[in-house]
């Protein structure tokens, strides 16, 4: 790493110091402002649009900021596993093949999709997160949910998933990636809006009572008005297609 | 011998099956039955809703870990060992030492975990398991203090290993398993390290790892983990295999000593109204401090059995 007087151009190696990236003191400041500028309860505007994949059976894509996600759904359609009969339907999640994103898709979609519509066949739902800008779980679900509906999949109700970080005394809505990398507590909800039901909670951080109360009453707003989001992409889409 | 009223029915949706279903195939009679107690606060075996089943507690199993134990709920027996190696931090975080979690179901537990059914319960209960211990991402609210496995910043730290084996199952994995690492930990001796001082900037340094002196982890800080079955219209409180296959759906609280939030996880796709989930975590907080000082109990007394033998 030493320059050698007179010899070949040194190498620039970085020193060891300049690994430690220590948390920006803006998160600890109360009146910071967020990195795009968003009010701490102000979550990004969401651009949806189904039909992203025309071979598919259905398929949305949604752009949430910086979160580009595409899903496509096949089926319902022959189980691999024929020969077990099983008198309800399969949901088969896949993101990427990351395991973790699959499972929790799967933990949200399944108390929504009624399944003994389609006896002994499997709905496939492939993911693909295009840009990942923080919030990729929640934007994935609520995108595979509109994938669902434009499939024709017979629903409960649409999902619609938001996330919420915790950053010193703060609650942040919908955080970027930057927001989810500092944080000190996260908190995501899965809703089916119109019941008010709640499929899937994780909670990860240090948490008292009253906060989780605050932060579930904002994500259960957020995800209502998401909903009515979902709503009324999916009823342009309809549109569209029958002028 | 009680006879229970079974006349009170309640319609649950039973279409999220949990976890294992049951090789235990139940009758609709052995179902109702079930349902029943629980709607009168009267389980199977003679519980209330909010008793946990006996406890037994081993430390010091695996003699070759740096930390181990063996905890029983009822039928529900899990072995956790804690293991220390040296290791090179992540770049991302330089001041701050690793730590992996992994549990492996046997098939001697139960048929159900024979190949991917196994695998896709271990990783869950990993995932569980690591939530609940890391905290945050900025290391807020962790039971295991990170920063205090590190030895010198940016080239050496400890890597801590804890794996658990899930040996018998009947119900209630993640709270046998949360009680286990706590107690795992509690038995773990880290070894003293010496650093050679005035080491070249980019080379590793030396370091001496003693073995005789050895620090004990401070595990005041790691919570224990509830878990809170629905059947019906009431929770209970560790449910054995067969009262978990008529649940509708189940959530996790991991509770620390000052009584905060450490994580929180819903298992089965029944969705849940919000008002119910708080009353849960209510009940978990409520439920927590029981458990937490009947656990450090049972490992105080296992740490003495230990150090007699």
């Amino acid at each position: 790493m030493a320059a050698k007087a007179g010899a070949s151009p040194a190498t620039y190696s970085p020193s060891p110091t300049t690994y430690k990236k220590n948390r920006p003191p803006i998160f600890t400041d109360v009146d910071w402002v967020r990195p795009d500028g968003r009010d701490f309860h102000q979550c990004r505007p969401a651009f949806l649009r189904t039909g992203a994949v025309n071979a598919a059976s259905g398929s949305a894509y949604a752009e949430f900021g910086n979160t580009k996600v595409m899903v496509s759904i096949f089926g319902p359609r022959e189980s691999k596993k024929a020969m077990i009969y099983s008198d309800i339907g399969r949901l088969n999640c896949n993101a990427s093949d990351n395991k973790e994103i699959s499972s929790q898709l799967h933990k949200s979609l399944e108390g929504a999709i009624m399944l003994d519509t389609f006896p002994k066949t499997t709905v496939d739902v492939f993911a693909l997160v295009l840009e990942s800008g923080g919030c990729d779980l929640p934007v994935v679900i609520s995108c595979a949910s509109l994938a669902l509906a434009d499939a024709g999949i017979m629903m409960y109700d649409l999902v619609a998933a938001v996330s919420v970080s915790c950053l010193g005394k703060n609650l942040v809505i919908d955080p970027v990636s930057e927001e989810e990398n500092y944080q000190d507590g996260g908190l995501m909800i899965t809703c089916l809006p119109s019941r008010n039901e709640v499929t899937q909670l994780t909670i990860t951080g240090e948490w008292s009572t009253p906060k989780i109360h605050e932060a579930m009453e904002l994500c259960l707003d957020a995800c209502s008005k998401l909903g009515k989001i979902m709503r009324s992409c999916l009823k342009e889409s309809s549109s569209t297609s029958q002028e | 011998m009680f006879l229970v009223d079974v006349s009170i029915l309640y319609f649950c949706n039973v279409s999220a099956i949990g976890y294992y279903v049951g090789m235990v195939g139940l009758s609709v009679g052995e179902k109702h039955f079930i349902q029943g107690g629980i709607a009168q606060d009267l389980r199977t075996d003679g519980r209330k809703r909010l008793t946990y089943r006996p406890i037994f507690v081993e430390t010091g199993v695996i003699a070759q870990a740096n930390g181990s134990a063996r905890v029983k709920m009822g039928r529900t027996e899990v072995i956790v060992s804690v293991k220390a190696e040296l290791g090179r931090p992540s770049s991302s975080a330089p001041d701050k030492g690793k730590v992996s979690i992994y549990i492996d179901c046997s098939p001697t537990a139960a048929p159900q975990f024979e190949g991917r059914g196994g695998e896709e319960l271990s990783m869950e209960l990993s995932a569980a398991l690591r939530q609940c211990l890391l905290g945050g991402k900025s290391g807020a609210g962790a039971g295991i203090n990170l920063s205090s496995l590190s030895i010198v910043d940016g080239k050496i730290c400890w890597d801590l290993y804890i794996d658990g084996l899930v040996i018998s199952m009947d119900g209630n994995i993640l709270d046998a398993l949360g009680a286990a690492i706590k107690a795992a930990l509690s038995n773990t001796g880290i070894p003293k390290v010496n650093v050679a001082s005035a080491a070249p900037s980019d080379e590793q340094p030396e370091v001496d790892v003693s073995d005789e002196e050895f620090l004990q982890f401070d595990t005041t800080a790691v919570p224990v983990i509830i878990t809170l079955t629905k059947i019906g219209r009431h929770y209970i409180v560790d449910a054995t295999s067969e009262e978990e296959s008529q649940m509708s759906s189940a959530v996790s609280v991991s509770i620390n000593r000052q009584g905060l939030i450490c994580g929180l996880t819903k298992r089965g796709g029944t969705g849940l109204d919000p008002s119910v989930i708080l009353d849960m975590i209510s009940v978990a907080k409520h439920v927590s401090e029981q458990l937490m000082n009947k656990l450090d109990s049972e490992i105080a007394a296992a740490e003495a059995m230990e150090e007699e033998s």
